[in-house]
């Protein structure tokens, strides 16, 4: 080794998360939790970082005590872990996740308040029946506020708010996506693609599964159904939901389905690593999947 | 251990999770906790002051909080953000709790901050646990315990708990890992097993 190189080879260095030690002098880190937490980042990637030794760390003079050594890790090791949350929210957005389930539940209580409504209002008027043409949504309530007790209006109102905050909810969510999932947005749109993170478990999640997963994403059942019986796989999950899948005939669903699966995956990696729209990857991958639902 | 009459309790601040107090004492209850169930089954290695836990895991911190009533110190790993924030709270009123936001397969993310251990407590219902608790045997002292929960559903619902467990013993021992015990939870968590383990 060259001396003239001014620095120790980093050899013989042996690096603490509260000191360096170098030869047989060492240098202790200052009390500060924002120093040290830094410092751990850091040795954590390196494969010679070294269990810590308490008794060193007071030999060196870093601290007086094993207590006041275990005092000094544990409010670093907070100030790291409050740290980690921050960043990991940063990459993950978990509000858009939330966000989305929280739409889906909406759905399911308006379906079932609306549901418990009209029993509701029949037994008030029996000559309504679910055999003559009843409307749907706004119409059916309109229709039942007449001719239904003050309690029953009063609910038909409460559902009347939930859906015009579910409309205002999940236009929000058709925006974070675009934000957080530009790729997936603009191949299946806005809500499918939220959808998609959330049954993944996360953007990061969804980054990383191969587009086979991503195809029956949210067919959990129907795929154990295969995985342990004789059943025929699914062939799509939350994809159904866009209206190249639904929308196409049910032979070539299948087909539409994997392939915009597959390019869902590439989308899900570019919308976690690079975090920007990619507006030619976006052009091929919708011709494509275009291509996929036409007729040979 | 610390019992009262025949419950399980721990020395501690009260009010983590809504547990329930007797006599100034933390109950600790085998059906909210996979380790309580062991130790009311009459097995597992008793927690002593000067213990130093390696804990994978930590999930909210309910366990965690009851083992460092017990013990000097708790290394409390845990990769999920959520249960971190609850984590954190905990460890706030427990200085002795060391959260690590870290993924127990990765022990080389926390082998700067983690010391030797006498204890290794695992409870991760993952498919893959065996290697997680091979990868980090290389905390614990040469003499120390291992106390694994095995949840045979995690690693194949289509076999059969007793079955999976056998392997699982196996595999271990292939690691370097020998299982002196092996106590099933039931009736607190039926098709749980708990290994207490050493190095061979």
């Amino acid at each position: 080794m060259n001396p003239n190189e001014g620095s120790y080879p980093l050899l013989l260095m042996k690096s603490y998360w509260f000191l360096d030690r170098e030869g047989g002098t060492c240098h202790a880190l200052p009390h500060d939790q924002r120093i040290l937490a830094e410092r751990i980042k850091q040795l954590e990637g390196d494969k010679t970082a070294e269990t810590p030794d308490w008794e060193y760390a007071v030999k060196c003079g870093f601290v007086k005590n094993r207590g006041e050594y275990l005092d000094l890790l544990h409010a670093t090791a907070l100030f790291l872990a409050a740290d980690r949350i921050d960043e990991e929210s940063k990459v993950d957005h978990p509000e858009l996740i939330l966000m989305v389930k929280m739409l889906d539940e909406i759905d399911t209580v308006i379906n079932l308040l609306s549901e418990r409504s009209v029993e509701w209002y029949r037994a008030l008027n029996p000559e309504f029946s679910r055999k003559s043409e009843i409307p749907r949504g706004r119409k059916l309530r309109d229709l039942m506020r007449d001719g239904s007790d003050e309690a029953l209006g009063e609910i038909l109102d409460e559902i009347e708010q939930l859906t015009r905050r579910r409309s205002t909810l999940s236009m929000k969510v058709s925006a974070k996506a675009a934000e957080f999932l530009p790729n997936c947005s603009a191949l299946a749109g806005g809500l499918v693609a939220a959808r998609l993170a959330a049954e993944a478990g996360g953007i990061r999640a969804l980054a990383l599964m191969p587009g086979s997963a991503i195809q029956v994403l949210g067919a959990r059942n129907a795929l154990f159904c295969h995985l342990s019986t004789a059943s025929p796989p699914p062939k799509h999950g939350l994809v159904y939901q866009y209206r190249g899948v639904h929308g196409s005939r049910k032979e070539r669903r299948g087909k539409v389905a994997r392939v915009l699966a597959a390019k869902l995956a590439i989308a899900a990696k570019i919308d976690y690593y690079r975090g920007e729209s990619d507006p030619v990857f976006i052009e091929k991958a919708q011709e494509t999947i275009l291509n996929a639902g036409r007729s040979p | 251990m610390i019992w009262i009459g025949d419950q399980l309790v721990s020395e501690g601040p009260g009010g983590v999770y809504g547990e329930r107090m007797i006599q100034g004492y933390r109950l600790w209850n085998p059906r909210r906790s996979k380790l309580a169930a062991l130790y009311n089954l009459g097995k597992g290695i008793d927690l002593e002051s000067h213990h130093r836990v390696l804990y994978l895991g930590a999930a909210n911190g309910t366990t965690v909080s009851h083992v460092a009533d017990y013990v000097e110190v708790v290394y409390a790993v845990e990769p999920a953000p959520r249960p971190m924030q609850d984590l954190i709270v905990v460890a706030r009123q427990r200085k002795n709790i060391i959260p690590i936001m870290a993924d127990a397969r990765r022990p080389e993310r926390y082998i700067p901050l983690v010391e030797k251990v006498d204890i290794i407590y695992q409870d991760v219902a993952q498919p893959d646990q065996a290697e997680i608790l091979s990868v980090n045997s290389r905390f614990l002292v040469s003499d120390g315990f291992m106390v694994f929960m095995l949840k045979p559903r995690s690693i194949d619902v289509t076999r059969t708990p007793a079955h999976v467990a056998e392997e699982v013993i196996n595999e271990l021992s292939t690691r370097g890992i020998r299982t002196e015990e092996c106590v099933w939870l039931s009736p607190y968590y039926p098709d749980h097993a708990a290994l207490i383990c050493k190095i061979s």
